[in-house]
């Protein structure tokens, strides 16, 4: 099992240095990196997040493994926030674990896998949460859950559950799982970039939307994008960009 | 006969206000200085919902196919049921992969006062090498009108011009200019996706209110013909601002999704269009009825 998740956060370490999978390297740092993840995970999480039959860059004028950010129109290694980051340092840090739960701990809170698009062609989806979503996947395929038997689900702030939290902020978690009495809701049977459907579709949002107008702004533009990886990247950078929090 | 007014306005100045939509109160209340004391009594507005200026394709389920420029920026006819959605739900289901649909579709941000500003204008591709290529994209608002007395409508263009919503209008901000619009009879519409289908679901367009603190309204339960009780249902606290006070409003939230459980959907779908439930003049309490063909039924 620890093999197989440790993969799961290796699988994408070419995107890091800019080369495509077909020209990716099998090791870096002393360990195997760009393996396949089994049961189809990769592929599926992908599908949640870009349109697979789409190849041409959506924003021509920035063809980057870096990512946009969909709070600010940057692309996010120009910030200040990531000024004092030593890049290659913490990449290795990220790869080289060698426990799968602490691997999916320090993927949680990394800020330089979120310096990185999934795809050079799709500059706002994040390569931090494609690979929090593909490792939540396979931990349930492995279990023996189908895609359609998954829900959203959301936890209190610190509740973080090995490889099925996606999210962990100051105010909330998000968890893929199968229903057990939290707030959740149904993805659906259809693999698509289904982000804002399933959103609406909370039994109870983890935002204060009565009174709160930054959680309303917030809960207003997730109800708008469609991209998973893009979504949850972009609750992350509001809850860090946003004044009043 | 019933007859829809649709209207979209161009938003030309920052918006501070409501970020969902801008609501059917705010919008009777920037048209009514411009309209006769009749027309105004008698008109009901639903909710702006803001779209984006953008390319787009129609959905599968429209009557119309194809792609075509600026499909967010204008007022496609109307044939059927489904064409009256096009624009009114959140994630703008029309907008192109080919292009960044999730930056387009959301709403830039800026800070006035600590507040959130919503942005009247997008721009994409701005690194100074690429100047001429930034791609800019407007806003716009996007609600239709409908009246008790059918004689006051359609409301004519001089009265829909130049509006202002949200907050310090003073400054400029909210400021919009009338974009198009066309009236749709309700008698004339296709429904024939929502006959042929035997079960369907109801999504809130817009929250349905259960109870309010305006003064002589009633509690509304939740619809019998919804297959979901109190229970399983999300609610959020709305407002509604009547000369200067607060009234406050429990409402189911809107976007949710529930199973139909009665068995006339094409009146059901009519109803929801004028609304249902309280302060449905205002724009609560619109629903869309979604017809399940036998494969989605199943799954």
């Amino acid at each position: 099992m620890t093999a197989t998740m440790l993969a799961v956060y290796r699988h994408d370490t070419h995107k890091f240095n800019g080369r495509t999978h077909d020209n990716a390297l099998e090791e870096f740092a002393g360990v195997e990196v760009n393996q396949q993840v089994p049961c189809g995970a990769d592929g599926d999480a992908a599908a949640l997040s870009r349109p697979l039959e789409q190849r041409e860059p959506v924003v021509p004028t920035h063809r980057s493994p870096y990512r946009l950010s969909l709070l600010t129109g940057n692309p996010v290694h120009e910030t200040g926030e990531t000024a004092g980051l030593n890049v290659a340092a913490e990449v290795e840090d990220l790869i080289t674990f060698s426990e799968a739960d602490v691997a999916h701990e320090q993927w949680l809170q990394s800020d330089v896998a979120a310096m990185y698009n999934e795809a050079v062609a799709f500059p706002y989806t994040s390569l931090k949460y494609h690979t929090l979503l593909v490792a939540a996947l396979l931990h349930h395929y492995r279990d023996g859950q189908g895609f359609g038997d998954l829900r959203l689900v959301v936890d209190e702030a610190e509740t973080i559950v090995p490889h099925r939290t996606v999210y962990a902020g100051e105010q909330f978690s998000l968890r893929i799982a199968t229903d057990d009495g939290r707030p959740s809701a149904r993805f659906g049977s259809r693999l698509c970039r289904s982000w804002a459907s399933t959103w609406n579709r909370l039994t109870d949002h983890p935002l204060r939307t009565d009174e709160k107008k930054w959680d309303m702004t917030l809960d207003a533009n997730l109800r708008r994008i469609r991209a998973w990886s893009t979504a949850l990247q972009y609750i992350e950078d509001f809850q860090g960009g946003c004044p009043d929090r | 006969m019933t007859v829809l007014q649709q209207v979209l306005w161009e938003l030309e100045m920052d918006y501070i206000g409501h970020p969902y939509y801008v609501s059917g109160n705010a919008i009777l209340n920037a048209l009514v200085q411009n309209l006769d004391t009749d027309t105004a009594r008698s008109l009901k507005a639903s909710h702006g919902m803001f779209v984006p200026g953008q390319f787009g394709t129609f959905p599968e389920n429209h009557s119309q196919s194809g792609s075509q420029p600026y499909l967010g920026a204008g007022l496609p006819a109307v044939e059927t049921y489904d064409d009256l959605f096009l624009h009114r739900e959140p994630d703008q289901g029309w907008l192109l992969d080919s292009r960044a649909r999730d930056a387009l579709n959301i709403h830039g941000l800026r800070v006035d006062g600590g507040h959130p500003t919503l942005a009247h204008q997008t721009i994409i591709g701005r690194p100074p090498e690429h100047q001429r290529q930034k791609l800019t994209t407007r806003w716009y608002i996007h609600a239709y009108l409908h009246a008790d007395n059918p004689s006051t409508l359609p409301v004519s263009e001089e009265s829909l011009g130049m509006v202002q919503f949200g907050a310090k209008r003073n400054y400029g901000y909210g400021e919009a200019t009338l974009k198009a619009t066309q009236t749709v009879d309700l008698d004339a519409l296709d429904f024939t996706r929502l006959d042929e289908a035997e079960t369907h679901l109801i999504r809130l367009v817009t929250p349905f209110v259960t109870s309010s603190g305006y003064p002589g309204a009633n509690d509304v339960p939740v619809p019998w013909w919804w297959d979901e009780s109190r229970d399983g249902l999300r609610f959020r606290e709305e407002k509604i601002v009547d000369s200067g006070t607060v009234h406050r409003l429990e409402t189911v939230d809107h976007g949710q999704v529930v199973e139909y459980a009665g068995d006339c959907p094409v009146e059901t779908a009519r109803n929801g269009l004028t609304r249902v439930g309280s302060h449905s003049r205002l724009g609560f309490g619109e629903l869309r009825v979604i017809p399940l063909t036998e494969s989605e039924a199943g799954s």
